[in-house]
């Protein structure tokens, strides 16, 4: 049996969820959205998902779209919660888990997506945040994914614009801001996974083609690095089964450059 | 709104209903992403030379960067202007945002939702949980920390949103602008109540007991007027009439992102020629075969 690099990826993404949590996912993010199918037909049926644009509860899409407010994506569910509903519900905190991803991600988590050079005068003007900048205060907890680390431009320093909240801005942490949700919990990368101890991104683990001279040389926030064996088992039958139903059209593979789309496993 | 649009027949041209937005409107487009989005209204506006419009709600595309585009628009506060991981950036939009052609007020979905429901209950202000801290918060010297008399929590005020016009589509609707939707209805709804008015296309204009049947999802009270114009949303999905048109999508792409002559042969051939010549060049028997079987919708999207 033999895997990519995007199908491990979307595995080592649907094991950050828990089973019995309610999971949901924004557009324009097909590897979280194949995850959260990949999770539910696995290690965690019991999770409730929220499907993207379409708020549609716990669907079983008829193959995944390149876009993500499509029929395709919610035929036969039996409820699709209002806009309003869903995001009423992930302000008091009823929402377990969100995926959110970025151009750019900090050590805490902060993630821009709204503008390189950030605004009035951006230099790259990105598609914009959708309803994260609200909900990444109050949702439980947070997967963050980047399939762009190695370029070096990804994991930065400082966001040029902060958009999406992680474990600490300028003006304080999530306490003295006042937020309920716990923030970001791992961050997901196509070079490896990070959690996040004292509010700070922490490398836990390697994918087996990646060295940690890689790691440095992407990545512009202070790294650091506590290693541990088991973190990042490679994708069970099981789990590549289900990657492969959900997602026929390999919408997934749109998020990683060509490079990164040819690296095999084992 | 301040008041109900009384009336049964409220039916119009696309000429006609354009008149209803003046230039520096503010405007809410109906619809999400790449689904249900009034683009028979927004070639009509372009057709009309509107400008500085205003553009208000969530996530978009092709909407928004058609009329940026073209120079309709002065401001743009949506939460998303893009094609997703399928076809990328918007080109026009993130022209006119690095050139500053536009003015963007980036907002978020929430806070959207939030001050529209402002507007809907008369209210000066609702508070939002979030922002705070975040860079949304110095793109909107309009908001306000305030804090809550009960809890002492510092929150953040934001103002009511009463757009001028909310511009939707539907796939059924009468001659009073009652409407049907299929979900995610995504803003309309709230749109509908909080503009001023709704101006709305309709795929198809049917008797009232129709849409009754169907379920009223948009009362015409709400509605100044409605236009039949079948394939009102293409390129974007108007299930379950017809899906998304990747093709043209993506050739509206390459002459957004070329600019000059490129993007002036797109509005030619596909703006200006009027609403007629647009629906000729489609491809109906494509886009109605997503229903047919599960194998050649998903060959819509390759």
């Amino acid at each position: 049996m033999s895997w990519t690099l995007d199908e491990w990826f979307v595995v080592a993404l649907a094991r950050t969820i828990g089973d019995g949590e309610v999971v949901f996912h924004g557009f324009a993010s097909p590897c979280a959205q194949v995850a959260m199918h990949v999770a539910k037909r696995t290690h965690a049926p019991g999770s409730l998902l929220v499907e993207g644009a379409t708020y549609a509860v716990d669907p079983v899409p008829v193959f995944v779209p390149p876009t993500s407010n499509d029929l395709a994506l919610h035929r036969d569910a039996t409820y699709r919660m209002r806009f309003e509903e869903f995001f009423d519900a992930a302000c008091r905190g009823a929402i377990d888990r969100m995926f959110l991803s970025g151009g750019q991600i900090d050590g805490y988590g902060n993630t821009n997506v709204t503008a390189i050079g950030g605004l009035p005068h951006p230099k790259i003007k990105l598609g914009g945040g959708g309803g994260g900048c609200n909900i990444s205060a109050t949702i439980g907890a947070l997967t963050v994914w980047t399939t762009r680390h190695r370029s070096g431009r990804t994991l930065v320093r400082h966001v040029d614009f902060l958009t999406d909240i992680g474990h600490r801005t300028p003006e304080g942490d999530r306490a003295e801001l006042g937020y309920p949700g716990r923030g970001p919990e791992w961050l997901v990368t196509e070079l490896g996974l990070f959690d996040f101890v004292d509010g700070h991104a922490r490398l836990r683990v390697l994918f087996p083609d990646v060295t940690l001279a890689d790691v440095d040389a992407a990545t512009g926030f202070e790294l650091r690095v506590e290693l541990v064996d088991g973190l990042l088992p490679p994708p069970t039958a099981a789990e590549l089964e289900a990657v492969r139903a959900v997602d026929p059209l390999g919408v997934r593979r749109s998020e990683f450059g060509p490079d990164e789309l040819r690296r095999t496993f084992p | 709104m301040t008041g109900f649009h009384l009336g049964t027949d409220k039916r119009a041209t696309l000429d006609e209903a354009a008149a209803l937005v003046p230039s520096g409107a503010t405007v809410a487009l109906g619809g999400g992403l790449c689904a249900r989005l009034p683009m028979a209204l927004v070639r009509a506006l372009v057709r009309a030379d509107r400008n500085e419009l205003h553009v208000v709600g969530s996530a978009h595309s092709i909407d928004v960067d058609l009329l940026i585009a073209a120079g309709a628009v002065g401001v743009c506060e949506e939460s998303y202007v893009g094609f997703e991981q399928d076809l990328g950036l918007a080109p026009a939009y993130r022209r006119a945002a690095e050139t500053g052609a536009v003015a963007v007020r980036e907002s978020c979905c929430v806070t959207v939702l939030t001050q529209l429901r402002a507007a809907e209950m008369g209210l000066s202000f609702l508070p939002v949980r979030g922002v705070k801290g975040t860079d949304m918060e110095a793109l909107h010297p309009e908001y306000r920390r305030v804090r809550c008399p009960f809890t002492g929590d510092e929150l953040v005020a934001v103002p009511p949103l009463a757009p001028d016009v909310a511009l939707l589509h539907a796939p059924i609707g009468d001659a009073a602008g009652n409407l049907h939707l299929d979900q995610p209805y995504v803003l309309d709804e709230r749109f509908a109540h909080a503009s001023r008015m709704v101006v709305t296309t309709v795929d198809r204009l049917v008797p009232t007991s129709e849409v009754v049947a169907a379920g009223v999802t948009i009362p015409g009270h709400t509605v100044a007027a409605v236009v039949e114009a079948p394939f009102g949303a293409h390129p974007a999905s108007c299930y379950p009439g017809y899906a998304y048109d990747r093709p043209h999508l993506a050739g509206y792409i390459a002459a957004a992102a070329a600019g000059g002559s490129q993007l002036a042969s797109y509005l030619d051939r596909y703006v200006h020629a009027g609403e007629d010549a647009y629906r000729a060049e489609i491809d109906v028997a494509r886009l109605t075969s997503w229903s047919t079987c599960d194998t050649a919708w998903q060959e819509l999207f390759r």
